[in-house]
């Protein structure tokens, strides 16, 4: 049963009378402000929630397991072809810095480093042969999160939340937990509505803040407005906007106005309380390792923190979904600054990947296992992902280089095959083996529109001339990984 | 069969062969075999065999199809899978002989395309690409009509059997005319004195008051400022800032003031350097080619030597382009990247032509003077100097001992280069400190202990600040070696100098004497740091311990630090003693003495006396004009599309004199696939002007876009012109007579009064092309005073009121409102121009500045101008008014999105910035009126009319109960307060 609190079905219904791109109200679905028309098809899935592991997550250190590398580890490199490097990323081979073991029935490799994953590996599809376009951070980053390298493309929780609408009356659709110490690259932009409208813009929240959602609250400088003063406010801007309302029928925007001020209102009291941990019982706590007692951490970068760190979201995560959310990203790894806070292991990827991977594996096994149990599961989609791969030699040290050519993305939940590793990369996870067919972001997205109920070349805007889709001109379903 | 029987015979005895019809005999060919691959719904390769301009005008690899020469025409070659050929089509059934043999003779007799009169066929037919026709306004005999606008619409209200609204009440018209010209709203005592205004003429006179004020360039400098993405930070990753953006800003607020002529409008902005030297506002405008997104990783860290660079460098002139078409043009030239357009007559090689108009530029800080009288000196003497140089160099080239002397010359030249460029591994770099005077160190252990003879010290060469070299070295320091890690027992070797400032070194190195002391540790500490910015830092190079023998102990050796700033490659601990500095001029100066002296005899005994008076006369001419020109006034800077010389990864084509980067067309948008190359130009299919441009090879690339200005602004261009008119009219009706204000293309909407468009866009055009007269001409029509009041009987005709029965209501843009609420708070700042202000403090800058508005206090006065002055980053762009839906900078906006929503209804009520204002407005309601007027005195301030008795009632009840800041807060919350009538 989802969680939703009164208010009819009147809050829905307010984007369907706000938007200036679509002539005419009949194009909007009017209980959930979505498209007319939308689904295209039974969906299987009705959430989203996308993993995404800011500075490029190393595909051969955590899920694609190359022996060869480990023969070969400390030889001159060879790639038998012209490689250009971002760096100086064509040192000797470097094999995958953990070990790996074999879980599940489908008895898939995982990394030490991201071994609680291995209680849900079942449920996984592994992709191993998705290329990329470029090996520069913030192209890549808008490529996986936009369907562009270039700014200027709406992410795709905004193309979901425009295709398909809400399924609750007072929290966003789709919210973004961005990683607490700083913005990955293009920040805010990689979950921007573009030139969709506003309201389909990534909510950025920060559970623990004063204000988790901008200006939920009023701000310190609001220290005249008391309780009472508040209600009274509401009051009387709804009479007197009703009495301008009722000079000026025929002008849905007005009444659409005062309702939004309503909507407000419950959103006050909804979101605090989505975000509220402190009733979860131990039993959950400690599923997602948040039974750790520490009120401080190590100045080094560790575990246990990145643990706490990314646990946390993934609860926030489960709690929003259970309310209607329907499009949760969760961001692991800031920026490039010093120390190093994110995946861009230059320098040592032990170092960074390895307390990194564990708080991701962690957070993100126990959400699988906690969808699950409530039967989320079935109609939720998890996406990890990432701008790109790393090389399979090193930078002369512990560090490995970007690599474009080749990663990993894994799916579970909503319609996705478990216990699948699709796509095979070569022997050293430098390319997909199948050069000719590898799996494009194109085609992760139309999969998982699919899976919703879209027809990626049909959800389309029109802007500045061009027909615009989340997938551009391409994109393929890869039914192979579909269950 | 007899059929193909005769063709073959008619074609052996050269009889020429019967007539081909296209229509007949080839479009049912190309339909069956060509078009699943090859038409508007898929065209591969760029390819497309249903439309005549885009058949004609190939694909990818050119054209295919050449009228006159079967044998040479791709299409025939590859449907015939002659040797060499890619037999097509691919895969199902192939042409049969005959059909072969009917497209080798079409194409032979001309390949013959009629136009079949429909715009499918003949794209060129297309309503915007055809000139302008002034019709005459309809003769409507109606005392409603105040101008000739208001003719073209009554008479197709009429024919759409609606009729017009109301005039608007005079309250009604003032505040549109205030938020409409000014973008604030009117003062009360403005509203008394125009509702008391009994001339027949006051409301003309009210909008020629307002279209004179300076508030109306800030107004709608931001409309245009939309439309051309301008921003003032890069984009993409590590979103720098760019401090001299603000200029073109500027630029636009004054043009707009002054009502330049429009034509000159967008030359400046294509070529204003060029089109009118000496001038400082051609030089800001220019701010245009630079003012949307640019990749700073992919042009600072990535060289066009590498596939990435020129991805980077690529979709920078994408950008460009896109700006000027849209713009300028309303077309959407950028869709031609990969493919000739889908729906519009733009070819790939108009696209790639375009691009090649810019393809000597880059964006960059470009100098300029904003004084007209220092400008004009300057490029005085700028021309002097040249002149004076190439006369030099003539004379020079006619010397008798050139050869010798020219050898000679090259030789010290060459000595003159540094020996090593810079190498990436700059060094070791603390943390940044904002305190001069906190000690941090930075020191090597040694393998074993060691005799040490003396050490070295390296400083850096960083370009950051302008530094270069002796970057991060400190002003005072001691240099300490020691036999434990823990210092206790160390010797300070530079003790006599360690309480004093010292030089900076530069690139000398700095010898310590050691005495041959036996340590294992040696550290440098600073006790007063380098300054940066507005910050300190350490920074060295390289600690070389050398032994008697000269040998370096610490080479490789382990460093340790106070803390380290770690950005590799450049920075980090490690380099301290990786034995790689910055290494100044290699060769003894000594070296290039004597060769000098050896040209100087050279000289006196190879060149005649007259020629050297000459020579030396000349010189000293220039060595005069250079004096005078360095003691100008420096420069201003504003950031534009400019000849970019640099440094590192970002050349820029200045080390090439200028010269345009080779532009080719791109496979499929590919890089790595260049075809044939283009030279600069525009659209093919505008017939007003040839749109190729021809060029001798030295010709400097400025005259490319001096070309590409004048193509567009030709007088017999009409999409500059109707672009324009429509743009202005969607800014004053919320929406266009073309609803797609950025596309006249297919995929835009039609117009709605083509009629009104040309008349408008031609008389605009002819009179000056004067935006204001364009304004005073809508903004007195009969059309643009109707109420806005829905009245449902028209309403169930037209509800989108596409034939303007009525004003839109409008909602007010993010900008306005703020505008308006420091207006009506009393707390407006009016000062104009200058540098943006920053509602955020930048945390991290060094490396992807932190945009963080939290921090930022709202009560800064600073941040109390008008929004048009905000500073605009791009990255993470201002929530409050992104909330309220302001542009963003990314993007082309030809017109915003407008949204309500819960998180708007949030901002307004508890932002920051909202509540101190509230703030604010309710000091000024107490300061300035009696209680009893206070409720009505603030409801007109913020409403521009007062209450009615029920609101008052309802106001005064509600004051009884919170205080004069809560009604301030709910009156800037009030529907009216965001819609205008």
């Amino acid at each position: 049963m989802l969680w939703q609190s009164g208010g009819g079905l009147g809050g829905i219904a307010l984007s369907s009378l706000l938007d200036n791109n679509l002539a005419a109200n009949s194009l909007i679905n009017s209980s959930t402000g979505g498209l007319a028309g939308l689904p295209h098809h039974p969906p299987k899935a009705k959430r989203v929630v996308q993993l995404f592991m800011a500075g490029a997550a190393s595909h051969i250190d955590l899920f694609d397991y190359k022996p060869e590398l480990i023969k070969r580890h400390g030889q001159n490199s060879d790639f038998g072809e012209k490689v250009e490097a971002f760096q100086n990323g064509l040192g000797p081979w470097l094999k995958p810095i953990w070990d790996f073991k074999p879980y599940g029935k489908s008895g898939k490799m995982l990394s030490d480093t991201v071994s609680p994953l291995g209680a849900v590996v079942d449920d996984i599809t592994f992709v191993h042969n998705v290329v990329g376009k470029t090996g520069i951070h913030s192209q890549s980053t808008y490529l996986q999160a936009t369907g562009f390298q270039n700014p200027g493309f709406p992410g795709m929780g905004c193309w979901v939340s425009y295709g398909l609408g809400s399924l609750n009356q007072n929290l966003p659709t789709f919210v973004v937990l961005p990683d607490h110490r700083g913005f990955a690259s293009n920040g805010p932009k990689n979950w921007d509505s573009a030139f969709l409208p506003s309201q389909h813009q990534g909510t950025m929240l920060k559970p623990g803040a004063p204000n988790p959602i901008e200006d939920l609250f009023p701000a310190p400088q609001g220290n005249f407005i008391s309780p009472s003063s508040e209600a009274a406010s509401f009051d009387i801007l709804g009479k007197l906007n009703q009495l301008h309302l009722n000079l000026r029928q025929g002008d849905g925007r007005l009444d659409a106005r005062i309702r939004s001020y309503e909507l407000a209102a419950r959103m006050q009291l909804a979101a605090p309380d989505a975000m509220d941990i402190s009733k979860e019982p131990k039993h959950i706590l400690s599923l997602y390792g948040l039974d750790h007692g520490k009120q401080s951490f190590d100045k080094e970068i560790n575990a246990i923190e990145e643990i706490d760190y990314f646990s946390r979201k993934c609860l926030v995560a489960r709690r929003l979904l259970e309310r209607g959310v329907r499009f949760v990203q969760i961001w692991s790894g800031c920026d490039n600054g010093f120390p190093r806070r994110n995946w861009d292991s230059h320098e040592d990827v032990e170092r960074d990947h390895g307390p990194l991977a564990m708080g991701m594996a962690r957070g993100s096994a126990a959400l699988i296992l906690d969808l699950k149990q409530r039967g989320l599961l079935d109609d939720t989609i998890i996406l990890w992902t990432t701008e790109f791969g790393r090389m399979p030699s090193s930078q002369g040290g512990k560090g490995r280089d970007h690599n474009p050519y080749c990663f990993t993305n894994w799916m579970c939940g909503g319609g996705i095959k478990g216990g699948v590793s699709y796509g095979p990369s070569d022997e050293f996870g430098f390319k997909p083996l199948d050069r000719k067919n590898p799996t494009q972001v194109y085609d992760i997205h139309a999969t998982i529109l699919h899976l919703l109920g879209i027809d990626h070349t049909k959800l389309s805007v029109r802007n500045n001339g061009i027909d615009r889709r989340l997938t551009d001109v391409h994109g393929h379903l890869i039914d192979d990984i579909i269950a | 069969m007899p059929s193909v029987l005769i063709l073959y015979l008619v074609a052996a005895l050269g009889v020429e062969p019967a007539k081909v019809d296209f229509s007949q005999d080839i479009q049912p060919i190309f339909k069956k075999h060509c078009f699943a691959c090859h038409c508007e719904t898929s065209s591969k390769n760029g390819l497309r065999l249903d439309l005549k301009t885009h058949a004609l005008a190939g694909g990818e690899s050119g054209k295919v199809i050449i009228p006159g020469n079967a044998n040479a025409s791709i299409l025939f070659r590859n449907i015939a899978a002659l040797p060499n050929a890619r037999a097509m089509p691919p895969k199902g059934v192939r042409l049969s002989s005959k059909e072969i043999e009917l497209i080798k003779t079409w194409i032979n007799q001309g390949a013959k395309w009629p136009d079949d009169g429909s715009e499918k066929s003949n794209p060129l037919a297309w309503w915007s690409l055809q000139p302008l026709t002034q019709h005459p306004a309809p003769l409507a005999n109606s005392s409603w009509i105040n101008n000739p606008i208001d003719s073209f619409i009554l008479a197709k209200l009429q024919q759409k059997q609606l009729a017009p609204s109301p005039l608007a009440s005079k309250q009604t018209l003032i505040r549109r005319l205030y938020f409409n010209i000014l973008g604030l709203p009117p003062k009360p005592q403005d509203v008394d004195a125009f509702l008391n205004d009994t001339r027949s003429n006051a409301y003309e006179l009210l909008v020629d008051r307002l279209l004179a004020s300076p508030n109306y360039g800030e107004r709608w400098a931001r409309h245009w400022l939309d439309a051309v993405h301008f921003g003032e930070t890069h984009g993409y990753d590590k979103d720098k800032l760019r401090l001299n953006a603000w200029p073109y800003r500027d630029y636009v607020i004054r043009s707009l003031n002054s009502d330049k002529p429009y034509g000159r409008f967008v030359a400046e902005q294509i070529a204003g350097d060029i089109l009118y030297p000496g001038n400082p506002e051609a030089i800001q405008a220019l701010g245009f080619i630079a003012s949307g997104p640019w990749d700073f990783i992919g042009h600072a860290e990535v060289p066009e030597s590498k596939i990435d660079g020129r991805v980077a460098r690529h979709l920078d002139r994408d950008d460009m382009i896109s700006n000027t078409s849209n713009t300028f043009l309303s077309l959407t030239v950028q869709c031609a990247q990969c493919h000739n357009h889908k729906f519009d007559p733009i070819t790939q090689a108009d696209y790639y032509s375009m691009q090649a108009v810019f393809s000597a530029l880059d964006r960059a800080d470009k100098p300029y003077h904003a004084d007209p009288l220092i400008a004009e000196q300057f490029v005085k003497l700028q021309s002097q100097i040249n002149a004076t140089e190439k006369q030099i160099q003539t004379l020079e080239a006619n010397l008798p001992g050139k050869k010798e002397l020219a050898e000679l010359d090259a030789q010290i030249k060459k000595l003159q280069q540094p020996a090593q460029g810079k190498n990436p591994a700059f060094g070791y770099h603390s943390a940044i400190s904002n305190n001069q005077s906190v000690n941090k160190w930075v020191g090597v252990e040694l393998k074993d202990a060691a005799n040490i003879d003396k050490i070295v010290l390296h400083a850096c060469h960083d370009e950051f600040n302008n530094i270069g070299a002796g970057f991060g070295f400190p002003v005072r320091y001691k240099v300490e070696i020691s036999d434990d890690s823990s210092f206790k027992n160390a010797v300070i070797l530079n003790l006599s100098d360690a309480d004093k400032d010292q030089v900076n070194p530069g690139l000398t190195p700095v010898v310590i004497p050691a005495g041959n002391k036996k340590a294992r540790y040696i550290r440098l500490v600073a006790t007063k740091l380098a300054p940066r910015q507005n910050d300190y830092i350490l920074a060295v190079a390289e600690i070389e311990v050398l032994d008697a023998k000269g040998k370096n102990l610490a080479l490789n050796c382990l460093v340790s630090s106070l803390d380290s700033t770690e950005a590799p490659i450049r920075w980090a601990k490690n380099n301290l003693t990786d034995g790689i500095w910055f290494e100044p001029l290699g060769p003894s100066a000594k070296q290039i003495l004597e060769l000098q002296e050896k040209r100087k005899s050279l000289y006196a005994t190879l060149v005649p006396e007259s020629e050297r008076q000459k020579l030396s006369r000349l010189q000293s001419q220039l060595a005069e004009f250079n004096k005078q020109l360095s003691s100008q006034p420096k420069p201003q800077m504003v950031y534009a599309g400019t000849v970019h010389s640099g440094a590192g990864a970002f050349t820029g084509t200045g080390a090439n004199n200028g010269k345009p980067r080779a532009v080719h067309i791109l496979q499929r948008g590919n890089i790595e696939k260049p075809l044939d190359p283009v030279s600069p130009g525009a659209i093919s299919s505008l017939l007003h002007s040839p749109s190729r441009f021809t060029f001798n090879e030295n010709e400097p690339e400025g005259s490319r876009r001096v070309a590409l200005a004048n193509w567009i602004t030709h007088h017999d261009n009409p999409l500059v012109w109707r672009s324009i008119v429509n743009r202005v009219w969607r800014w004053h009706f919320g929406k266009g007579i073309v609803d797609t204000p950025n596309d006249f293309g297919k995929m835009g909407k039609l117009p709605s009064h083509p009629e009104l468009l040309d008349w408008l866009a031609a008389d605009f055009r002819d009179n000056g092309q004067s935006i204001k007269r364009l304004h005073h001409l809508i903004l007195t029509s009969a059309t643009y005073m109707q109420s806005s009041a829905i009245d449902p009987n028209m309403d169930i005709k037209d509800s989108d009121n596409i034939y303007y029965w009525r004003m839109n209501r409008k909602k007010l843009e993010a900008e306005a409102i703020r505008d308006s609420v420091l207006k009506v708070s009393g707390k407006l700042d009016s000062s104009m121009y200058g540098p943006s202000f920053q509602d955020f403090i930048i945390e991290k800058p060094e490396h992807s500045p932190h945009y963080q508005y939290h921090l930022h206090n709202p009560d800064d006065p600073k941040t109390f101008r008008r929004a048009v002055y905000r500073f605009l980053v791009r990255s993470q762009q201002q929530p409050f008014m992104t909330t309220l839906d302001c542009a963003d900078p990314s993007l082309l906006v030809d017109k915003r999105n407008e949204t309500l929503s819960a998180l708007q209804a949030l901002a307004l009520l508890n932002n920051g910035f909202m509540l101190v204002q509230a703030k604010a407005f309710a000091q000024r309601i107490e300061k300035e009126f009696p209680k009893p007027d206070q409720v009505e005195q603030a409801f007109y301030l913020a409403l521009g009319r007062k209450p009615t008795p029920i609101e008052l009632t309802n106001l005064h009840a509600f004051v009884s109960k919170v205080s004069l800041a809560d009604l301030a807060r709910v009156l800037f919350n009030l529907n009216e307060f965001s819609f205008i009538d």
